[in-house]
């Protein structure tokens, strides 16, 4: 029930279709808004934080997504039988599924999120290419139509295609993200096996084997715009976000503003956003993403119709809360003012936010999978910080879903100290029993190149350019050697009488250490 | 505090272990350096053999290590060396899992000789195939893994001769 008497909340109870730390995001403003909660979970995450921070919650399946996230009946009879009058998708799972949208809205329900035809027109990314091109947006030279893959005698077709654009080229999965169901191909050899496999991924992980060809534009830099839209039509930029450090082409890093762009280049780039999201007929709140490259040219690459994992960022430098927008916008209302005003001092920014994913991930194996179970987990807190996460102490991170456990931000005056804010927070970060993405992180945050205000040192290849995880690793693994040592002798003589304290071996070494370091 | 210094070994555990990782003699009282942020995670109450299991993590870098008197981790090793000779273990090498996850395919049979680098199979984790390439050339001896099984981390997955 909500506290305040002087608004009634958009909605009196939504159900959110997703899990982790995006669930409890969501179910927080909910909370704010005075709105009521429905989660869902699939065996996995029966006791989920986002679970319990639910006002009920609704059991869909068991483990894999296949069996739980992604069945769109099961989750709108979950949300009709719990007399949930709206459904917020979250990203990821059915996010970004016209059909979904379209069956929830057929159910006499309000989905949070663009219309279904606006994800129709911007979601596939083909048919966001031909609209961002209609809307005189320029995008990556590449095809327009689906690579005829079914048909034998079509690979001829499909290599004259290849090499008019030039290689090396991406196929992309028309339905994809995330770099999932995408294959880079050096020369025309390669073209054979990289569209069936990346056809195959595509089908396996979103339903649609639909590629497509694009050029490869690097070096180049990943800048997107967030943008917010109503039901009128109105559409408004609200800044953009620099995300050009990635791996497998997955973001690691985000910050808003992008480093070293003109007022000019900015206005230019934002204009374009609006340009092709007021094309496809958006509302709500989705992001069209770019590429920047060295001749400073913007080439419009998709648009994600939906909430970006990185919003944080954007609502820490506009003082937003995007997810109530959404819900306000959802229920049918024009663009709020303090939106307007919002997308008017994007213009000239004023604050710097900066985020890092912090996965379950090895970054001396080429970021591989680390799921297992967390011992310790303390994250950070202070000035300029905000922690988005789902996990808690001994919480187990499973092998089904996304490996990102906690969005780590802060915003600060200007980049600089957002920066040093960032390092702060992340030498606070405590994990225990998985590997994560934290020594990448910290070693990033003290990186001369990153830290160059001017943008130029940041490109979508700073990980295979920079990172060497493994000499990094090596000298950590020197250090813990000699801890281990300590560790493990002190916990072999001390006995701790029962009543003490409990006493890491780890620090009481260190504390000795301290002492017999001291000047005598 | 600690008493008189002694030789201890230290070794990466199946849990965290690289294929190069070293294997340290350390003094016990040898001060940690400065500089790097330090977190102690699970230490095991010594087995019967003495070995200590130790989680550290440097600069969040997670390591599993396994500590033990080093005098008596030679008494051990020469223990081992001299039933391995009577016993003729020959050289085989067992590719264990690294990441938990489903075996999704496996491209190799037993009998088989593969090139180094080759790869043997595919593990599927968080939403991604992970590919396991043979570190060095030989003949499959025995492939544990099965199409469709879950794995856990150190699970020996293909056995090369």
């Amino acid at each position: 029930m909500s506290l305040r008497k002087d608004i009634a909340p958009p909605f009196s109870r939504i159900l959110i279709a997703n899990r982790g730390e995006i669930a409890l995001r969501v179910t927080r403003t909910c909370r704010d808004l005075g709105v009521e909660v429905i989660a869902v979970y699939s065996d996995a995450d029966a006791h989920a934080a986002h679970v319990q921070a639910a006002d009920e919650a609704v059991r869909l399946g068991a483990a894999p997504a296949g069996e739980s996230y992604l069945l769109a009946d099961r989750i709108i009879d979950a949300a009709l039988a719990t007399g949930a009058e709206a459904i917020h998708p979250g990203y990821g799972f059915l996010s970004e599924r016209a059909s979904f949208a379209r069956a929830v809205v057929a159910a006499g329900l309000v989905f949070i999120g663009p219309p279904a035809d606006a994800i129709d027109a911007l979601g596939d990314k083909l048919a966001a290419r031909r609209t961002a091109a209609a809307a005189d947006v320029p995008v990556v030279p590449g095809t327009f139509d689906p690579a005829p893959i079914d048909r034998a005698d079509a690979i001829d077709e499909i290599a004259a295609a290849a090499d008019a654009i030039g290689f090396p080229l991406l196929v992309k999965a028309a339905a994809g993200g995330g770099g999932r169901g995408m294959r880079r191909v050096a020369s025309v050899s390669d073209l054979p096996s990289a569209l069936v496999a990346a056809s195959n991924e595509a089908r396996a992980a979103f339903g649609d084997g639909a590629v497509y060809l694009e050029r490869e534009v690097r070096p180049a830099r990943h800048i997107e715009v967030q943008l917010l839209g109503d039901s009128s039509g109105d559409v408004i930029a609200l800044g953009e976000r620099d995300c050009s450090v990635q791996r497998r082409h997955q973001k690691l890093v985000e910050e808003t503003p992008a480093p070293g762009l003109t007022t000019l280049e900015r206005r230019e780039l934002h204009g374009m956003a609006v340009r092709a999201a007021r094309a496809a007929g958006l509302s709500n709140a989705s992001t069209a993403e770019f590429l920047f490259d060295r001749e400073r040219r913007f080439w419009f690459l998709e648009v994600n119709a939906r909430l970006q994992v990185e919003h944080g960022v954007t609502e820490l430098v506009t003082d937003l809360d995007l997810v109530a927008e959404q819900l306000w916008i959802a229920t049918g209302r024009p663009l709020s003012d303090r939106a307007r005003a919002a997308a008017e001092r994007a213009l000239a920014p004023t604050r710097h936010a900066i985020e890092v994913r912090l996965a379950a991930e090895d970054p001396s194996r080429d970021f591989a999978p680390a799921p297992g179970r967390v011992g310790k987990w303390a994250m950070p807190a202070g000035p300029g910080v905000r922690v988005d996460t789902a996990i808690r102490p001994g919480e187990r991170v499973p092998p089904e879903y996304d490996p990102m456990i906690a969005k780590v931000m802060t915003v600060a005056g200007d980049r600089r100290a957002a920066i040093a804010a960032l390092r702060r927070a992340l030498d606070e970060v405590e994990v225990t029993g998985i590997q994560t993405t934290l020594p990448f992180d910290r070693a990033l945050m003290r990186d001369e190149r990153f830290l160059d205000d001017d943008g130029e040192g940041l490109s979508t290849d700073w990980v295979a350019e920079h990172w060497d995880g493994a000499a990094d690793r090596r000298r950590a693994l020197d250090v813990a050697v000699i801890a281990a040592a300590r560790s493990a002798d002190i916990a072999g003589r001390v006995s701790l009488r029962k009543d003490d304290p409990p006493i890491s071996p780890w620090r009481a070494a260190a504390r000795a250490a301290a002492i017999d370091r001291r000047p005598r | 505090m600690t008493g008189s210094s002694r030789s201890l070994r230290v070794a990466s555990g199946p849990a965290t272990a690289h294929q190069d990782d070293p294997t340290s003699v350390v003094a016990s009282d040898e001060p940690v350096p400065a500089s790097h942020i330090v977190h102690d995670g699970e230490i095991s109450s010594p087995g019967p053999d003495g070995i200590r299991s130790v989680e550290v993590i440097v600069d969040g870098w997670r390591f599993v290590l396994s500590v033990e008197d080093e005098a008596r981790a030679s008494l051990r090793e020469r223990a081992t060396r001299a039933g391995a000779a009577a016993g003729g273990a020959g050289g085989a090498l067992e590719i264990r899992a690294i990441i938990p996850g489903r075996i999704a395919s496996v491209a190799v049979t037993p009998g088989e000789s593969v090139d180094a680098g080759q790869t043997l199979l595919a593990v599927e984790a968080m939403k991604m195939q992970n590919e396991l390439r043979a570190p060095r050339g030989g003949t499959v001896m025995r492939v544990p893994a099965a199409v469709g099984a879950t794995v856990e981390v150190g699970d020996v997955l293909v056995i090369l001769e």
